[in-house]
């Protein structure tokens, strides 16, 4: 059976699309499934950094496409999970270098080696968005409770359902605080959901350790106690096709939340 | 050869004049030369009077003098001697008409080519130095075997150029003779026995058994046997077969650059490198000779990469990503970068070799 091809993508930058595609990508492999992320992000790789994966880079999808190796020697292992392999951009070109057609090419290629070929995407909707998304045939929005990530997640919706080959697509919702939806500062993921009527995927808190595990070039995912690794892992259980119920993300109540609390009832 | 107020400018590789104004003016902008007298390396390319006065002018411009061409092209020549510019032949072909003998220490590469080789090759023996890192020695035992080859001819080192070249060629024609093709005997044939030189073999020995002492760290293979599928790597013909020549970084010229490298700048370069400035991750390097790193190197670095394993990688801090010599591949180890978790102004001047297939680190004092 061939694998499924997932474009990972947000319209605009920053709002985890990398770190989603590196946490998804391993969770699946934890799973056990066979797992390639392919960067597409060319000039502005980041993906091998959030994997660790750095220094085993020697061939690039550049390479590939160019034919100076061939596909298999640029699938760089990742160090401890053999089911999870990176498919690194070049660092020294960039998104002109590899157009829609070879990467949907190389997608078609890797879908019948792989379970699931994970596409990170790039920010914009220029070429580096087009070459992403044109081997996929499943996307995920990744989007923040922002309106500005809301409108660009919108317009992205929009240029996938006009894409033929994407059947499906489901939103994500990042960096998601939820004493500031209590206080109402922040928008619920509900009503994210309206604005954009699509299918959740998923919701992941903000977690520092997600600031900490980039640094050091691990996946929050390895880290049991990480709330959004557990996010994360329940996602990836989602994409395999089980129902799993949406995790309670409220933060944990800590010592310090029950002292303010009695001082509050006393005042 | 030339002194401070000299200013060398390579144009040996330029094809069309416009190439040559182009990189002309660029060379004489980005630094400041005023006053200068200009060298100006020709090589074989022609150049016809009103070419020559152009490029003139464009120098006198800027404030130099056109003082010098180097020039191997007799019509150029020509039109230089006319309008009172010194023509010099480029100094590879110098070697052969008047060859200095070698200060010690310094070796030039010489070939048959060259006059008095015996006298040479016993006088640079005899002077060595014993801290003459290896390529040194190696290339010492190389002339020596000229040397030998030589007396097995039954030519006399001693007698001038052409009379050497006159006994080689008569002793090949006698030779094909009897063996019809002779260039493939010769290369079969048992090399000559080295003359003994107890210290130098010594010190050579020396060296490979400190190799482990002395490395600071073994720059990890950039691929984990795991990581070998199958037969997968065999078929990697990229890059050119590996030669062992020990001359080709001294003969090659050096592009010098005074700048930080960043993240996805290549710098590609015929013959050696050196940099004074950072080369950022994401940056790489890619030279036919050596890399010098004046500062921290965390790109990736390949010199030699026309498949010189004799090449080497310098820096003052060496956090290389990745380094590269000749067709050797080595990756830093997980879990050490430099710049971005301890970021200190201790520098640690290191240099990769490659010693048996393998990229090595030494602090460049231990040599």
């Amino acid at each position: 059976m061939a694998g499924s091809v997932i474009v990972i993508t947000s319209g605009k930058g920053g709002v985890g699309k990398t770190t989603t595609s590196a946490n998804i990508g391993t969770a699946l492999a934890h799973l056990g499934y066979k797992v390639v992320l392919i960067d597409t992000d060319i000039g502005l790789r980041n993906l091998d950094l959030l994997l660790g994966l750095e220094n085993r880079i020697v061939y690039t999808i550049v390479d590939v496409v160019e034919e100076r190796c061939k596909l298999k020697q640029a699938l760089v292992k990742d160090k401890k999970n053999p089911n999870l392999c990176l498919l690194a951009a070049a660092q020294t070109r960039d998104k002109s270098a590899v157009d829609a057609d070879q990467l949907k090419d190389i997608c078609e290629k890797l879908k019948e080696d792989f379970d699931y070929v994970l596409v990170d995407c790039p920010a914009g909707i220029e070429q580096g968005f087009q070459n992403a998304v044109a081997g996929a045939n499943e996307a995920i929005v990744v989007t923040t409770p922002e309106m500005s990530a809301i409108r660009d997640a919108d317009r992205i919706i929009g240029l996938l359902e006009s894409k033929e080959g994407v059947e499906r697509y489901r939103l994500l919702v990042n960096r998601v605080r939820p004493k500031l939806i209590k206080s109402n500062d922040m928008m619920g993921v509900d009503d994210v959901v309206e604005i954009l009527s699509c299918d959740l995927i998923g919701v992941i808190p903000e977690d520092t350790n997600i600031i900490t595990s980039t640094n050091k070039g691990e996946p929050v995912v390895n880290d049991e106690k990480s709330l959004a690794g557990m996010a994360y892992i329940n996602v990836a259980k989602r994409i395999t096709g089980e129902d799993v119920p949406l995790l309670d993300i409220d933060e944990p109540i800590t010592l310090i939340d029950k002292i303010k609390k009695f001082f509050a009832k006393k005042a | 050869m030339y002194d401070n107020e000299y200013f060398v400018v390579d144009m040996a590789s330029c094809t069309s004049t416009g190439e040559i104004i182009n990189s002309l003016s660029l060379a004489l902008e980005t630094l400041n030369h005023s006053g200068k007298k200009i060298v100006l390396k020709l090589n074989e390319s022609y150049l016809n009077q009103s070419q020559m006065l152009s490029i003139q002018s464009l120098i006198t411009s800027y404030g130099c003098i056109l003082d010098t061409v180097e020039t191997i092209n007799p019509d150029t020549a020509r039109i230089a001697e006319n309008m009172n510019i010194i023509v010099q032949k480029p100094i590879e072909k110098r070697v052969e008409e008047n060859y200095d003998t070698p200060k010690t220490g310094e070796f030039e590469p010489f070939t048959l080519q060259s006059k008095k080789t015996d006298d040479i090759a016993l006088k640079d023996v005899t002077g060595l130095h014993f801290e003459a890192d290896l390529d040194a020695i190696q290339r010492q035992q190389n002339d020596i075997n000229i040397n030998l080859d030589l007396k097995e001819a039954g030519v006399n080192p001693r007698s001038d150029f052409e009379t050497i070249e006159n006994q080689i060629s008569n002793q090949y024609t006698k030779a094909e003779e009897i063996i019809p093709n002779v260039e493939e005997y010769s290369k079969i044939a048992s090399p000559i026995e080295m003359m003994d030189f107890p210290e130098v073999q010594q010190e050579e020995n020396k060296e490979f058994e400190n190799a482990e002492k002395n490395s600071i760290g073994v720059y990890k293979k950039a691929y984990d046997e795991n990581q070998l599928q199958d037969d997968e790597w065999e078929e990697v013909d990229f890059y050119e077969t590996p030669t062992n020549d020990p001359v080709v970084s001294d003969t090659k010229n050096t592009t010098y650059i005074n700048q930080t490298l960043r993240s996805g700048q290549i710098l590609e370069a015929d013959g050696n490198v050196v940099i004074i400035g950072d080369c950022h991750p994401g940056s790489e390097i890619r030279a036919v000779g050596d890399i010098t790193v004046w500062g921290v190197l965390s790109g990736i670095a390949h010199a030699g990469c026309k498949g010189n394993i004799n090449a080497r990688v310098r820096a003052l801090k060496m956090n290389a990503v990745q380094l590269r010599i000749g067709n050797c591949y080595s990756r830093r180890p997980d879990g050490t970068n430099i710049p971005y978790i301890i970021r200190s102004s201790i520098f640690t001047p290191e240099e990769a070799r490659v010693i048996d297939g393998e990229i090595m680190l030494f602090k460049i004092n231990q040599n």
